[in-house]
């Protein structure tokens, strides 16, 4: 069932036209010890909007618990995984404000929009300049077609968003080396 | 108490080094390695301080255990050799001891880093450790053991071993008598009910409990709708009960009845048990209880001992999970290996055995081979356990399942879960040679068929857990993170399916198994750390289906019509010095929070955990929040099991730690991290009722009836392994009392 879901889904990715689709990910602390919790934090939202071509990004962040620094698009093998930037965002020199970048799109930077290989990560003064297990960072998260969400606590019937589920992110996108 | 607790640690570590000095172990006594910047006396200092406060968990050789990843050896200076030594001083000093980072003086923190360079292969040298010391660990370490000193682990980290040996307390071969009882020897308390260090172990309230209705089989079949004779209340491992008193009608009313303190430390994920009208219950350091169900009075006590080995809250493997009953009999099996039978009317012991007979590991100091942390099944007379940290690398021993006369002790049959040389399954470890198969542990009880007289339990993960490390290529480690379907009479296998060949994230698929019937169709249902809801034939073992119910990356595919799983290229090739990405990681997903069946709607209820992690080849993680949940890491997820689709869920930020219970009132109660209990809605999953509590709710809530009237009782309580270090890490908003063990049980007003 799963594998016949996956596949379907793979299908519409391919087959749905690529105007007009839209995007969103919740902002979230990167890789948390007790050691980098001291200097990673906070939340943010953002959004894409994509024509196939080109790729709009929209978003807001607070609470961190230095300045932001810098902001990029990354393109990773498997969401989940780190991968390599590919934009730069324009970003508020703060502990909150706004993300914001236009972007033209390879086709394989497009396919990895629509399969949920893009993620957002945004930089801070105070994040260690290097972590054993990848790339610097504050904030981050990944971008997913739009899709209902709901409160805390406030429940969902029937289906409910699952990553690998409703995009085929967990497929290894091999074009993320190269894009 | 706690500020007091922490200051005699400090002042016993101490007085400690004053007065001991040197030890068995010279930190001076080898000749190989670079000059450290340390002193003798640093490092010497040292090994008092991490016996006192790491090596509960690390162990006293460092080679780490469950959650605590090993500090010597190739799995160390794979993790840290690149590393500096400020940076090994910067991660200690603000994370250890686990939940209390900075509790130690600085002193301490740098001879606890001393000694483990020490350890490693470093010499000391004339230069004192600071923590601005910054030189590249593997320019003056090698990971091997100086002479003369302990042997340093050269196996995985987070390997099984057993408690650190030393000193005993009043319990035979137990584990050490730890500096924290020693320095908490000062603070007696004799009373029965009341804790600090109990003054002495054994029987401190002898009960005389008249008219006790002895536990039969056909009880055990057919469990009173009143009672919780066991686990999950029936040998289907439902956690449902057929109690309707209190309803989506009425459980808004819902107020407290009694609570009952429990000992403080250690680790608390207990199943209170409830036989007509009594409910038994354990507590850390071993201390079982006979409580009036109604009106929580002490009835008896009995400290089977030893206690904690630290202050504050303890690891996982430091705990039980259900006592059993039988006949006139409470059974209990502790961490360390011990099954008890004890007068269920008196508390007196009517029996005590071990599990591997008080075996000891080859050079391990008089450690005992062999734990137990799973609770109890009890089948046809019979006190069927499971194991936990049960062999090294190279010894001969192994992780078993095994049955005991629940009348005499006798031990009837054992069941090793690894498949050795020869045996169905034998060949998929590569061409490890027997002595290095390792795994398979058991650490939730079984479930059981009376109709097919089948019990069904899972295993772990095989060890040591990456797959690099164990050198068992991409063979599929039988019996590991299996579904086991044994004859409870003989042991004899009759089937089994595993779930992760091959599996190397520490995901295990050991939780409780499910036996449901659809017509004359017999299913198990189980889920596993990776989150994926499995439905087998429980009659062959045939694979059914299988739904994902959150995000996974560790597998690239998986295939529902077989059930096969693929793990990505990374984590197949996965090499000791490389961090890898595990969505879910080792919090599952789902772990030992137990599912509920919801008979009456055809409903299975599962607490959900959405955490991932980078995991490096010693073990050492650090934690993100799971892809597409919006921080929130708590999920409750309700399925329908005819097709396994899903009903509706909720998440919230923080996760569930007790399992679920629900009843014919169509009710779910569940606690949470964050110490809240709820009541939930059975058909949508809408909260309908819901309470604070002193600290994390924790461990498995249960439903019982006394002279007519319903109840519910839930544990609040601390310490464990995953389920509480990712919450506590990542959750920095909430903060919750180190204390609060307690068991709360909750009714009706009496008026309605």
């Amino acid at each position: 069932m799963t594998s016949k879901l996956f596949l379907a889904l793979a299908f519409a990715a391919i087959v749905t036209p690529v105007f007009a689709a839209d995007y969103q990910t919740n902002l979230g602390p990167m890789p948390l010890d007790d050691e980098t919790k001291l200097v990673i934090g906070g939340r943010g939202e953002a959004t894409a909007s994509s024509d196939g071509k080109t790729m709009t990004v929209k978003g807001s962040f607070r609470g961190l618990l230095s300045n932001a620094t810098e902001a990029h698009i990354f393109i990773s093998p498997v969401c989940g995984v780190p991968g390599k930037a590919i934009f730069n965002l324009d970003v508020t020199k703060g502990t909150s404000g706004t993300i914001s970048g236009n972007f033209k799109l390879t086709g394989a930077q497009a396919a990895a929009l629509r399969t949920g290989k893009l993620y957002i990560q945004i930089n801070s003064e105070k994040a260690p300049e290097v972590y054993p297990w990848g790339p610097k960072g504050n904030l981050w998260g990944w971008l997913f077609p739009a899709h209902a969400t709901v409160g805390a606590n406030v429940p969902q019937q029937d289906h409910w968003f699952i990553p690998q589920v409703d995009t085929p992110c967990t497929k290894t996108f091999e074009d993320a080396k190269n894009a | 108490m706690r500020n007091k607790t922490i200051l005699l640690l400090g002042a016993a570590a101490a007085l400690g080094i004053a007065a001991f000095g040197p030890m068995a172990f010279s930190p001076l006594a080898f000749a190989q390695g670079a000059s450290g910047p340390f002193t003798q006396a640093q490092a010497t200092a040292g090994q008092q301080a991490f016996e006192a406060n790491c090596a509960p968990c690390h162990l006293q050789d460092l080679s780490g255990t469950n959650d605590a990843p090993a500090l010597a050896g190739t799995p160390f200076m794979g993790a840290w050799g690149k590393r500096t030594t400020a940076q090994l001083y910067s991660k200690i000093s603000t994370t250890m001891p686990l939940g209390q980072g900075g509790s130690l003086s600085q002193d301490q923190y740098t001879a606890i880093v001393a000694y483990i360079l020490n350890r490693n292969g470093a010499r000391a040298g004339n230069t004192a450790f600071t923590p601005a010391s910054a030189v590249q660990i593997d320019s003056i370490a090698n990971g091997r053991a100086p002479a003369g000193g302990a042997p340093v682990a050269q196996n995985s980290g987070r390997q099984e071993s057993a408690p650190a040996a030393g000193p005993n307390n009043s319990q035979g071969n137990a584990p050490a008598q730890s500096n924290f009882a020693r320095a908490m020897a000062g603070q007696r308390v004799a009373d029965p009910g009341a804790f600090g260090l109990p003054a002495k172990f054994g029987l401190s309230l002898e009960g005389n409990i008249q008219n006790y209705v002895p536990v039969t089989e056909a009880m055990m079949n057919h469990p009173p709708d009143g009672d919780w004779l066991m686990f999950r209340r029936n040998y289907q491992g439902w956690s449902y009960s057929p109690l309707n008193q209190i309803n989506t009608g009425n459980v808004g009313s819902l107020q407290l009845k009694w609570m009952w303190s429990m000992p403080e430390n250690g680790t608390m994920e207990i199943t209170p048990i409830v036989h007509n009208g009594i409910m038994f219950v354990w507590g850390t350091g071993n201390t079982v209880q006979a409580l009036n169900a109604s009106t929580g009075e002490l009835l008896w006590e009995n400290r089977l001992g030893p206690a904690p080995r630290r202050p504050g809250p303890g690891p996982s493997t430091e705990e039980t999970r259900s006592l059993g009953l039988w006949g006139n009999n409470v059974y209990v099996n502790t961490p360390y290996g011990y099954l008890y039978a004890l007068d269920a009317r008196t508390g007196k012991e009517v029996w005590k055995t071990h599990i591997t007979d008080e075996l000891k590991i080859p050079g391990g100091n008089g450690t005992l081979f062999g734990g137990s942390t799973g609770g109890v099944i009890i089948i046809k007379g019979r006190v069927l356990v499971g194991m936990t940290n049960c062999g090294r690398d190279g010894d001969d021993n192994h992780c078993y399942i095994s049955a005991y006369d629940a009348a005499t002790g006798k031990r009837d049959w054992k069941f090793i879960t690894t498949a050795l040389t020869g045996q169905p399954g034998g060949d998929s470890w590569g061409k490890l040679p027997d002595n290095k198969r390792k795994g398979a542990e058991t650490w939730i009880a079984g479930t059981y068929d009376p109709d097919l007289n089948t019990t069904y339990w899972g295993t772990a993960q095989a060890k040591p857990w990456r797959r690099d490390l164990r050198g068992s290529g991409d063979g599929a480690t039988n019996y590991a993170n299996s579904t086991l379907a044994l004859d409870p009479e003989t042991g004899k296998m009759k089937w089994w399916y595993q779930h992760a060949p091959g599996e190397s994230l520490d995901l295990d698929e050991v939780f409780e198994r499910v036996l449901i019937n659809h017509g004359d169709e017999k299913y198990l249902l189980t889920i596993g750390k990776p989150g994926i809801l499995w439905k087998l034939d429980r009659v062959t073992g045939k694979f059914m289906a299988a739904t994902p119910t959150v995000f996974n990356n560790v597998y690239e595919n998986f295939d529902a019509k077989t059930g096969k799983v693929v793990y990505r290229k990374d984590i197949r090739e996965q090499k000791v010095d490389q961090w890898l990405s595990s969505c879910p990681g080792p919090e599952g997903g789902h772990d030992w929070q137990a599912t509920s069946y919801h008979q009456p709607s055809d409903t299975i209820i599962i607490p959900l955990s959405q955490s991932c992690v980078f995991m490096l080849g010693n073990g050492s993680q650090t934690y993100f929040e799971m892809p597409g949940t919006g921080g929130n890491m708590g999920r409750l997820s309700a399925y329908r099991t005819a097709d396994l689709k899903p009903l509706w869920s909720f998440q919230q930020r923080a996760p569930f730690l007790t399992g679920v219970v629900s009843t014919a009132g169509n009710v779910a109660f569940v606690g949470d991290f964050d110490r809240t209990f709820r009541a939930v809605d059975i058909s949508n999953g809408r909260t309908l009722w819901k309470t604070r509590l002193g600290t994390t709710v924790q461990g498995y809530p249960v439903s019982f009836s006394v002279d007519g009237k319903q109840y519910v009782a839930v544990t609040t309580g601390l310490g464990g392994g995953s389920p509480q270090a990712k919450p506590g890490t990542m959750l920095t908003e909430v903060h919750r009392p180190p204390n609060g063990y307690a068991v709360f049980v909750f009714g009706l007003p009496d008026d309605k």
